[in-house]
């Protein structure tokens, strides 16, 4: 039932971002696993795209151990926002670390620097895992104008990006706000399961 | 006060580009600018990436210390990937030991009479038509101040090797320590009246974080910006701004 729901979403994510160029989606936390393995599968399975993954939500090294094939993937770069800041201090050359999750326009300077080394020509994505996460973090103001600031950069750029929030009972009224910034909202639900 | 378009010859790229675009191409030529910050805040890596860029660009220059030996200043800058070694070998960036000059010149290295800060300058200008440098920094000039005895004695210091080196068409950065959080230019409230530009290093506390941010608050002859930016310290680009993210926290 798993490959069911993967599959699903890895095809809904890869059809919408094809036509837009920011997607939103807001999923249970329970579905958070399968999401991002759709994520990681879609991006091991298209090499020829180039991908930066911000975490704010697990450390890279985690994420490393729980995926093993991204270890060697060369189309995806990862900006991790959590582990600094919770001492750990291992390096990785496919990593950026940031020192601490407020740092927001270091954050969107690293973005920037890494796609400013892909070829002119490669199809560039972005994801934020996540804005829920962010907002943990920073006051929702601040990550309001991140958000805005990102998406506006990348537009420019002709980077798509994917942007998550984990909705529980209903979606923060400021996650509410930002998500609908984006192109297309994809809703991932239990009851797909 | 009307700002003319300056050409591209009378500007001095600092050769990181998003300070060149707030600048509006680059720092006048010849002009004397303080560079102000507190203790860690980028004054001295930014001084030697403007040093660097310069020679990469043909233009030679140099760099006087009087706050740190220099076999420190160079451990500290060779993490940094726009630091290039042979650009000193080559003798396209000279640093110099202020405290070393002093100390041959038979000066009391920790307070200039007169006739020292003059033998001093003369020494300063004498190095910079020789070499035919076209970029200067003093690091700082905070310390060198702090050697002269009398407000009068920095102001004249500071105004005649101003002007000598705008003659020379030389660009000069002089970094200037203030304390931290505060917003002042300078320690004896001379040095900014003297100088064309003003580069100011800060930072904003978030959430116990601290950002760094850079601000241009004066630059004679440019149309440049006044807004506060972020400002970024890393090993592979050295100095970088970013736009500083505004909310009120």
């Amino acid at each position: 039932m798993a490959n069911v729901l993967i599959d699903g979403l890895k095809e809904r994510i890869s059809n919408a971002i094809k036509i837009n160029q920011s997607i939103g989606i807001i999923l249970p936390g329970t579905n958070y696993p399968d999401l991002i393995q759709a994520l990681f599968e879609h991006i091991q399975n298209n090499p020829e795209e180039a991908w930066v993954y911000i975490t704010v939500t697990k450390p890279y090294e985690n994420l490393i151990s729980q995926f093993e094939f991204l270890k060697d993937a060369k189309n995806i770069k990862f900006v991790d926002c959590i582990s600094r800041a919770a001492g750990i201090t291992k390096a990785s050359d496919n990593c950026v670390f940031i020192e601490s999750p407020t740092m927001l326009e270091k954050l969107s300077l690293e973005i920037i620097n890494i796609f400013k080394e892909v070829d002119e020509n490669t199809k560039k994505y972005l994801v934020i895992d996540s804005l829920t996460n962010l907002i943990i973090y920073n006051d929702p103001d601040i990550v309001t104008e991140f958000f805005y600031y990102i998406i506006n950069r990348t537009r420019t750029k002709d980077i798509h990006t994917i942007s998550l929030a984990i909705e529980e009972e209903e979606l923060d009224k400021y996650l509410n706000r930002l998500i609908y910034l984006n192109d297309k909202i994809l809703k991932v639900r239990d009851s797909f399961i | 006060m009307e700002v003319t378009e300056l050409s591209k010859n009378e500007l001095c790229n600092t050769g990181m580009e998003e300070l060149d675009v707030m600048l509006g191409g680059g720092i006048p030529t010849g002009s004397t600018v303080l560079v102000v910050g507190s203790s860690g805040s980028g004054k001295t890596t930014l001084a030697m990436q403007f040093l660097i860029n310069g020679a990469k660009q043909g233009e030679r220059g140099v760099f006087f210390t009087i706050t740190e030996p220099l076999f420190k200043l160079t451990k500290n800058m060779e993490g940094f990937e726009f630091y290039d070694k042979k650009l000193i070998e080559s003798g396209m960036v000279n640093l110099i030991d202020l405290r070393i000059i002093s100390e041959r010149l038979g000066l009391d290295t920790e307070k200039y009479t007169v006739e020292d800060a003059s033998a001093l300058l003369d020494i300063l200008r004498d190095i910079a038509d020789e070499l035919n440098v076209k970029r200067l920094i003093i690091d700082s000039i905070t310390a060198l101040c702090y050697r002269l005895q009398t407000p009068e004695m920095i102001r004249d210091f500071i105004f005649k090797l101003g002007s000598s080196l705008a003659a020379m068409k030389c660009t000069t950065l002089l970094t200037s320590e203030v304390p931290p959080r505060k917003f002042q230019y300078s320690q004896y409230n001379i040095e900014e009246f003297i100088s064309d530009g003003i580069l100011f290093l800060g930072d904003i506390e978030r959430k116990g974080d601290l950002i760094r941010t850079f601000q241009i608050v004066k630059m004679r002859g440019a149309a440049h910006s006044r807004t506060k930016t972020a400002m970024s310290i890393s090993s592979k680009s050295g100095i970088e701004l970013m736009p500083l993210l505004k909310s009120r926290e």
